[in-house]
This record gives structure tokens, sequence and C-alpha cells, in this order.
């Protein structure tokens, strides 16, 4: 007779990921302290991004919305412009024969004087430009944010300059002498009415002067002047006459009010010109949306904790023998727990970065404050991205708590490691180098990810971690944070299989 | 309560934890106040730096470190359980949280003690290699300026009073994990919040309520006008926190079942 | 001051949860009080609450006629083991028992004694975080015994202790009764006091079930009945019944009698010429008198029902 083994009736269990992360999920959900501070990490991130609006006031001087480019960015629209409308293709022609700044502050680097082809007269219309500079030669630009260097002509001697309309496609071209031509870029300009405006342009935008002192730095500065010479103007296709006259005249913060004059003697021009055609850049005092989600940093202090507390709590009472008698397979363990983590509070922290965003813009709407427009892509990116650091960050304190075994460690750790870097790089007594260096390095380079506004090197101002520029692009920083998360994931997971539970 | 205070001095001598804790508040505090002083340039005479100042950098990071201590010194009684084992022997609660806060206020000024003499003098080393020289106006660090004495010994009691803050918060919060976060929140959210909130009456009220920007107000050895708060006043600040952390601890100790 | 616990009228409430209703009794010296009751009873919140841990909503626990909270060096008048694990897992044994010392003023030297006499020498000096169950309770033996204290009052110590532990703590605890010691012992397992409790006191849902000496307990357990064994059950039976006994086969060859003391029996059989080869008095273990006492407790509880809801 043979006797066979008791079978349970039981159908046999699926052991494979997906259930470990279903319990995982399960001891998430049935503890309420957990619940209860993940909720908690949403309402303060809410909360006291509300009240860092509330502490912003600042009214806006000159109205409260400043012209807006076609990409959806805040623009600075303000020059000297002797125009005259073109029909169709064509193209415009001139010599520039001088740049000279004015008499207080001397020739800007990024004075410039030059020809322009705009949609309208209206600011933040379309435009492509080629130009010489005070100190940066020969460029092309067009819509604000787009830039291309041509020759380095110093301002002091003549050059040539030509743009070139065909359909939708501009070119800019220059040359030493007016026979010999060399191309700088071409451009699309989606949308360019058949009639635009053409003519030579002259701006220069405000003076700063950077002052490094304790706590941070400062730059003072104002308006200032540039004048151009012009020769040569030649006009190819259904052109008028000359008309001349200020884009964004008095409107922009950067123009000086009766600094803009023309003169006509034969074929020459003398145009002077005060402000600038560039992407608007914040710093210091100005709104941003990355500034309307000061509250996250309150959420991510909660979620450290949370993360630290979802894996210690288990060592605490000894449940990690329960958890890994139940799954032999300790990385399994550790990802289950990580992406189940992450996920929540994902979501969580996307709800609330979303919410606050929402709710700051509509308070600050309602105060009449102004705050820099960005395109809805960027908008998204810095809400996004916001939900992301926080779940990252969460899943960095799991695995720093997983190495540690330890709650208060692991979360001294983490916030020493995150916010702890961007307090010394932002608002200390360190200089731009080392503290771009320190969001280059710590996982606080994440917070690049909530930057809205993006460091043109063709507008000068203090980029600077203090005033809200890191060093490193959105995503590239937001990596650095993934990459440490990664590593200290692995340190944890080798960890775990090799020490006793 | 010498009897008390021996028992918590063994029960914190006896952890190999502590050690390796202040040893850590020493080195990171030195060792990020060495490299600040090391980074900065002071390019021209009147660059408007405060050298002392930038050589207790460090004591933003060292402050973490203690947090840690203090929190562990209660949090991780209620996490063991042995807080009932404490207060079988000390059943005055009262007296047994004296204990622990005057054992840790003592360790943790022995520790804070050479973390910020052993800042000023690299400060003093390395400061005129970034520029602080006497051509630009600057004299090296020294305790016998009264400024500089201020900084160095505010330095100390703000160490000290931000592990009584720590200890009063982990007595109400218990849970170790929670009440570092929340002492580290309290520390860290202010300075982010006075660097982002743009309106200068907030910024202002900011600085002279949180205590760790009106506690650091001790460390100004220049410009002292230019403050939100004065330095003393605002170590007081920092010292009602503490108080207050500390008598609501004593409070829930009382109060609740252990 | 007494070797005494006074408990009078304590009431706790823990929500909806009743865990202390009025609870009233006393340890004296000299002798193990067993403490007694199914899981959830109160027993363990009666001894916080005795210590100080848990605030009473009404009542008085005094200890040697003071509250506890009232004493200047509390372990050298109260030894308490109540959560074995109540330590920090890094710290040495040794150095455990060294801040309970200083705590109450006492020195290296009592630290060592106590460690020799809970029989910890050789792990005294590892990480009380390593220790097995059974090390633990000897660990919190040890402390309970550090002020040597005229009290000791101590929460299940048989908890995880091996068999020749259990003969240990039996021993350990007799002799701290003989030395004219209160001891006061929980525990959910009668089998455990056996052979060292002399009293007990027996609660359920918060309330004293029974405060009695264990010789009276067993006594009114085992009632007034002989065991009888005979190879002649019928003929035995017929007499004893006779004679007015009430009569009870309990197997082929035994009977159990009550309404006759075992001397008379002896004598009737004899002078019936029945043959016995054994007649005791029928004794009650204290486990079956704790099934008595606790089965009374069950219908307690089923009457008690009602006036809950109120």
């Amino acid at each position: 007779m043979t006797i066979t083994g008791y079978r349970s009736p039981l159908p046999v269990g699926d052991d494979g990921f997906p259930s470990q992360v279903r319990a995982e999920w399960t001891k998430f959900r049935t503890v309420r302290g957990w619940v209860v501070g993940l909720l908690t990490a949403a309402v303060v991130t809410v909360l006291v991004s509300l009240l860092g609006a509330t502490g912003s006031g600042r009214s806006c001087r000159h109205g409260c919305t400043g012209p807006v480019g076609p990409g959806g960015e805040a623009v600075v629209d303000a020059f000297s412009f002797v125009h005259q409308p073109l029909t169709g293709d064509g193209s415009i022609t001139v010599r520039v024969t001088s740049l000279k700044g004015g008499t207080d502050t001397g020739l800007e680097p990024w004075a410039k004087a030059g020809l322009i082809v705009k949609a309208s007269t209206a600011q933040g219309s379309a435009y492509a430009a080629v130009m010489l500079t005070g100190g940066h030669g020969v460029r092309m630009q067009w819509d604000y944010i787009h830039d291309k260097a041509g020759s380095t002509s110093p301002p002091a001697s003549p050059r040539w300059l030509r743009l070139t309309r065909s359909g939708a496609t501009l070119t800019g071209s220059e040359s030493a002498d007016g026979a010999h031509w060399t191309a700088i870029g071409t451009s699309r300009l989606a949308g360019l009415p058949s009639t635009v405006q053409v003519g030579m342009f002259v701006t220069s935008p405000d003076h700063v002067e950077t002052a490094v002192h304790f706590g941070g730095s400062s730059s003072i500065g104002g308006p200032s002047s540039a004048t151009a010479g012009f020769d040569q103007v030649g006009v190819q296709g259904q052109g008028g006459p000359w008309t001349g006259g200020l884009v964004g005249g008095g409107g922009g913060p950067a123009a000086r009010p009766g600094s803009s004059s023309f003169h006509q003697a034969g074929g020459t021009f003398t145009i002077s010109g005060s402000g600038d055609i560039a992407p608007a850049v914040g710093g210091l005092g100005t709104n941003t949306v990355d500034r309307s989600l000061v509250g996250a940093f309150a959420g991510l202090m909660v979620m450290i904790v949370l993360g630290a507390m979802f894996i210690t709590a288990e060592y605490r009472r000894g449940l990690i023998r329960t958890t890994l008698t139940a799954s032999p397979r300790r990385g399994r363990v550790l990802a289950a727990k990580a992406l189940v983590l992450g996920g929540i509070a994902f979501v969580a922290a996307l709800a609330a970065s979303a919410l606050a965003f929402w709710l700051v813009g509509g308070l600050r709407r309602s105060k009449g404050d102004y705050s820099l427009p960005v395109s809805t892509l960027t908008e998204m990116r810095v809400v996004v991205g916001t939900a992301g650091i926080l779940a990252v960050t969460a899943v960095l304190a799991l695995a720093v708590g997983s190495i540690l075994r330890r709650s208060a460690g692991a979360v001294t750790a983490v916030v020493v490691l995150t916010v702890l870097p961007y307090i010394l790089a932002v608002a200390s007594v360190l200089p731009a180098a080392p503290a771009q260096w320190l969001l280059r390095v710590t996982p606080a380079a994440a917070f690049a990810i909530q930057q809205s506004i993006p460091e043109y090197p063709q507008v000068s101002t203090l980029y600077t971690p203090a005033n809200g520029y890191f060093p490193l692009a959105p995503w590239l920083g937001f990596g650095v944070l993934c990459a440490w998360t990664a590593a200290a994931l692995a340190l944890a997971v080798v960890l775990l299989r090799r020490r006793d539970a | 309560m010498n009897e008390a205070i021996h028992a918590e001095w063994t029960k914190l001598r006896t952890v190999a934890g502590t050690w390796w804790l202040l040893f850590a508040v020493i080195v990171l505090t030195t060792g990020l106040g060495a490299a600040a002083a090391a980074a900065v340039t002071c390019s021209y005479a009147g660059c408007q730096q405060d050298p002392v100042k930038i050589s207790l950098t460090g004591t933003t990071l060292g402050q973490a470190i203690i947090a840690i201590l203090a929190v562990s010194v209660i949090g991780g009684e209620y996490a063991t359980g042995m807080i009932r084992t404490t207060l079988v022997a000390v059943p005055r609660r009262s007296t047994a949280l004296a204990a622990k806060a005057v054992t840790l206020a003592a360790v943790v000024l022995a520790a804070s003690l050479p973390s910020v003499l052993g800042s000023v003098l690299l400060g003093r080393l390395l400061l005129p290699g970034s520029g602080f020289t006497a051509a630009h106006g600057f004299s090296a660090p020294s305790l016998t300026d009264p400024s500089t004495l201020r900084a160095a010994v505010g330095s100390v009691l703000y160490l000290a009073l931000i592990a009584l803050l720590a200890l009063g918060i982990a007595t109400v919060v218990r849970d170790p994990a929670v009440a570092t976060g929340v002492v580290l929140g309290l520390l860290y959210l202010s300075p982010v919040l006075v660097h982002l909130v743009s309106d200068p009456h907030w910024q202002r009220h900011l600085q002279q309520i949180s205590p760790m920007n009106a506690g650091l107000a001790i460390q100004n050895t220049t410009n002292l006008r230019g403050l939100p708060i004065s330095p003393w006043s605002g170590l007081g600040v920092l010292a009602a926190w503490a108080a207050l952390a500390l008598a609501a601890g004593g409070l829930a100790l009382r109060v609740r079942d252990a | 001051m007494d070797a005494t616990i006074e408990v009078a009228g304590l009431r706790k409430r823990f929500g909806s949860t009743q865990a202390l209703d009025g609870l009233t009794f006393t340890v004296s010296p000299g002798q193990v009080t067993g403490f007694v009751g199914p899981n959830g009873a109160g027993k363990s919140t009666t001894m916080r609450a005795i210590v100080g841990l848990d605030a009473v909503d009404e009542g008085t626990a005094l200890v040697g006629g003071q509250p506890y909270q009232s004493l200047r060096h509390p372990l050298s008048q109260v030894g308490a083991l109540l959560d074995a694990a109540a330590l920090q897992p890094s710290r040495t044994g040794r150095n455990h028992l060294l801040w309970l010392a200083h705590s109450q003023g006492l020195g290296a030297r009592r630290v060592d004694d106590v460690i020799e006499q809970a029989g910890l020498a050789t792990a005294a000096g590892r990480k009380a975080g390593g220790y097995s169950l059974g090390m633990r309770q000897r660990l919190g033996i040890a402390a309970a015994l550090l002020g040597d204290p005229p009290v000791l009052m101590l929460d299940e110590p048989f908890n995880g202790l091996d068999p020749e532990g259990i003969v240990w703590m039996r021993g350990l605890l007799r002799s701290l009764a003989a030395q004219g010691r209160a001891v006061l012992v929980s525990s959910h397992l009668m089998s455990e006091l056996q052979d060292s409790a002399t009293h007990l006191v027996v609660i359920g849902r918060g309330r004293l079930v029974a405060d009695t000496s264990v010789a009276d307990l067993v006594a009114a357990a085992s009632g007034d009945r002989v065991a009888l064994r005979t190879s002649a059950r019928t003929e035995a039976m017929g007499v004893l019944a006779h004679a007015g006994a009430t009569v009870a086969a309990t197997g082929p060859d035994t009977v159990t009698v009550s309404g006759l003391d075992s001397s008379s029996i002896v004598v009737l059989l004899g002078e019936s010429a029945v043959p016995f080869s054994e007649v005791s008095a029928h004794r009650a273990t204290l486990e079956e008198a704790y099934m008595e006492l606790t089965r009374d407790t069950v219908e307690f509880r089923g009457s008690a029902q009602p006036e809950q809801s109120r």
C-alpha cells in the first residue's frame, strides 16, 4: 500500500513579481499611519505652496501681463525700428557702419543693430533678424529664443547684412564688402503673414552689474542705449515708405523713454535704441511657475520619512523575517517595495503638485501678481517633474533605510543629501561655482526639473542657483537623482542578500 | 535627579552609536566649514562677506547629526519599548525627561566645542587663501575679537539648543523617523521658504521666527544692523522654541500611558 | 516599609474595552502569589498600573503603602519584570543593568551580583539584542533583583525558559518568598505555578474571580471524594450504596465514592469481605481547580453581557 502525502486542494498561488507587488501594496494600505502620512505629504505640499504664494506679493508696475512669444514664453520685445511693409518674398540688405554705446554706460555686449523681418509691430510677434552685436560678433536670431552665431566681426568695423524671405523661410547672410556673402543661418517661421514689416533696428539691454555679498549675490543696473549707423539700404520686393518708431516703446521694463530716435540723411540712417528682443528671464523677486510649488519641499520631507519607514518599520518589529520567509528572493522584495512606494508617492505627489499649481495660479491672478508665462509643455514638466522628485526621493529613502536599517539615520541622510545642498547652493555664503558644483553631483540636482525659465546664452543676467538657474538641464538633473537612487537600491539589494535578516 | 542623570549618562555612553554620531558632528561641522572657507572668494576690498560666519557654515550640517542623537535618546527607547524600563526605574516623569535633557545637552556641548573651535581655526588658516587678507580689510578670525567670540560661543549654544529642541519634539512624536522628519523640516524648510518667498516683509518675519534662521544670527560678525534679528535675540528665539518643545514633551510624557 | 502590594478598586478603560473593572486584592509578604487569568483578563494592565506606567481612571495601587511614583528609589522597593524585550538591542546585558543600577544610586558591584544570581555570567558581555528569549527573561529577573527589593512583580517569568530554567525559576521564587518578600507572579498557565505559588489571585475581564490560598482552592475542587480500586466492582458498589454513599463507576476496576470517608470505606469493605487494592482521597490538580474557576468566569461573562451593553 502506498501512502499519498497530503495535497492542498487550494489552487496553486502565483509566486511571480506581480503578486509580490500586490503583497507590498496590501502592506502599505493596511497601515493607517502610512496612508495618513501620504495624505500629509499631499496636504503640506498644497498648504505651504499657498503660504509661499501669499507671501510673494509683488505687484507689477508695468501691468500684469508682459508680451508672450510664439512659443508661449515670456519675452522682452522693445527696440527702435525703421521699417516698411513687404508683401510676399523679398530681401533687405544694409551696411552697418558703426555701433556705439550710450555715453553713460558704454556699449553693452548684447547691444544689437541690424535687420529684422517681423510679422507685425506688435510685441511678441514672430520675427527673424541678423545683427551686429556689441561683443558677440554677428548673429542671426529668430522668435526670441533662437540664436545662431555668424562671424566675430567687431562693432567698430562696418559689416554688410542681408535677410531674405522665401515663403516661411528666412535666410540671414553677412558680408565684409557687399560682394562676397556668407550664409549665417536659416529659420522657418510658421504662420508668417504674407505682408510683414522689414527694416533696421537698434536696441540695447539693461546694464547688469553683479555684486556678491553675504547671503548671496545681487545684480544692480539699469537701462542702456546704443546708436548705430546704416547705409546702402536696399529692399527687393513689394515695399513701401520708411516709418520710424518704437516697438514696445515705454512699455517694456528695459526701455528708456525718449532714448530712441532716428535721423535719415540721404541714404544714411542713424538710429538709437534701448531694450531687447529676447526671452524674458526671471531672477529674484520674479514669480515663476516653479516658485508656485515651494510646498514641494515640505512634501518632500514627509515622503522621505514615509520612504525610510516603509523598510525600517519591518526591521524594528522583526517583520522583515516574515517578509523574507514568505518571499525568499530578497532582491525582488526590495524591487516590489520600491515600485509600490514610488507608484503611490508619485500619484499622491502629482495630485498635490497639480492642485497646488492650479490654486497658486488662481491666487496670483486674484492678487494681480504677475508671473512669467511659459509654454504649457514647460508647465507640465514642472508639475510632473515635482511629483517625480518626491516619488524618486521616497524610493531613495527606502534604499537608504534598507542600507542603514535605522529610521532616524536614514531620514537625516536623505534630507542632508537632497535639501541641505539646495539650501547651501541657493541661500548661503557659497559663491556660484561651488554652488553649481553641489547642484551637479548631489541629488539636489533634481530640482533643475522645476526650472521653468531656461538659461539663454544670448541674454546676460546672473545665471546662478540663487536666482533659480541650475547648472544641469531639467531632465539631466532629475537623472542625477535617479542615478543616486539606482545606486542606493543596488547597494541595498547587495546588503539585503548578504546580511542576516 | 543626580542618579537619574548618572543612569542617562551610562545609557548614552554604553551605546556605540553615540560616539560615532559625536565624531561625525565634529568631522562634518569642521569639514563643511573648511570647504566653505576654501570655496568662497573675496576678490576686492570691502567684499561684504562675513569670514566668521563662513568658517561656521558646518553648523548647518552638524545640527542634523545632533538631531539624530537627540531623537534616538527618547525615540529609540519608544521604538524598543525600553521607555517602560526607564519609567519603572525613574517613575517621576519630569525627572526622567530633565535627566535626559541635561545629559544630552552636556554631551552635545562637549562635541560642539571642538567642532566650533576647529571650524574657527580652519577658517583662520584657509580664509587668507580665499582673499580674506589684510589688503582687503580683513583680519584673521580670532577668539580675542569679541564678535568672533560671541559667534563661537553662540554656535556651541546653538547646537545644544537644537539638541534640546529635537529631544522635546521626539518626546511628543515618539516615532524616531517621524520625529527626525519634523525636526529637520522645522530647521531646513524655513531657509528654503525665506529664499523662495519674495515679499520682503514675509522674508523678514520668517527669518525672525524660524529656529534655524534666527538661531544662526548669532554667527554674524559684520553688518549687524542689516540683520532681521539681532544675534542674541535670535538665539533667544531658538531657546524659546527649545523650551516650548521640552515643555510639550514633558506634558505629553506625563499625561500619556507609557 | 511593608512588603505588600495593595490594589483597591482599579478601573481602566481603553476605548470601548473595560480593561480593569473595580479590581481589588492584596499581595502579602512571605509567599508567592500567583496572578492568573485568561489572556486579556487585565493582568499586565494591573501590573503596569502598579508601577505607574498606565494611569488608572479610578482606584489606587500602593506598594508598601505608597504610590509607586512617590518612591525615591523604586527599584529598591519593587523589582518588576514586565516586558523582557524592553531594552535597547545594541547595549550589552551588563551595561543595561549598569544604567538601571546608576538610576538607583547603586554601583557596578551589585550588577555583578545579580548577573551571577540570574545565571547570566557568560552572556552579560554580549549585546542584549542577540539574546534568546530565555536569556532575556534572565536579564529581566536580574534587573528585578537589582535593588534587592522586598516586593517582586514578575509578568509571565516562565515564558521562553527551557525545562531546566523553569525548575530554576520555581526554586528562585520559593526562596525569594522564604526570605519574607512578597512575590506576585502572573501566568496564564496554572501548571507553571503548581509547585511555587501558595496563594492565588484569579481575575477575568478585569474583575476579581478568586483570592484564595492554593490549598483551599485545591481542596474545594477535590471535594470529599474517594477513589477505590477493586477487582469486585459490583459487590463493592452494592455494599457502599447500601451504607448511604453515592457511588460512580469510573473504569472496569475503579469507583469514585462520595458521602463516606476513606476509613469508613475500608471498614465497610473489610466487614463484607470485598477485596480492594487501593483506597485514596481524590485530589484535584491546580489545573483542574483553575479550569473550574475559569468555567465560572465563562458563565460570569455570559451573564455580564447585558450588563456591559448598558
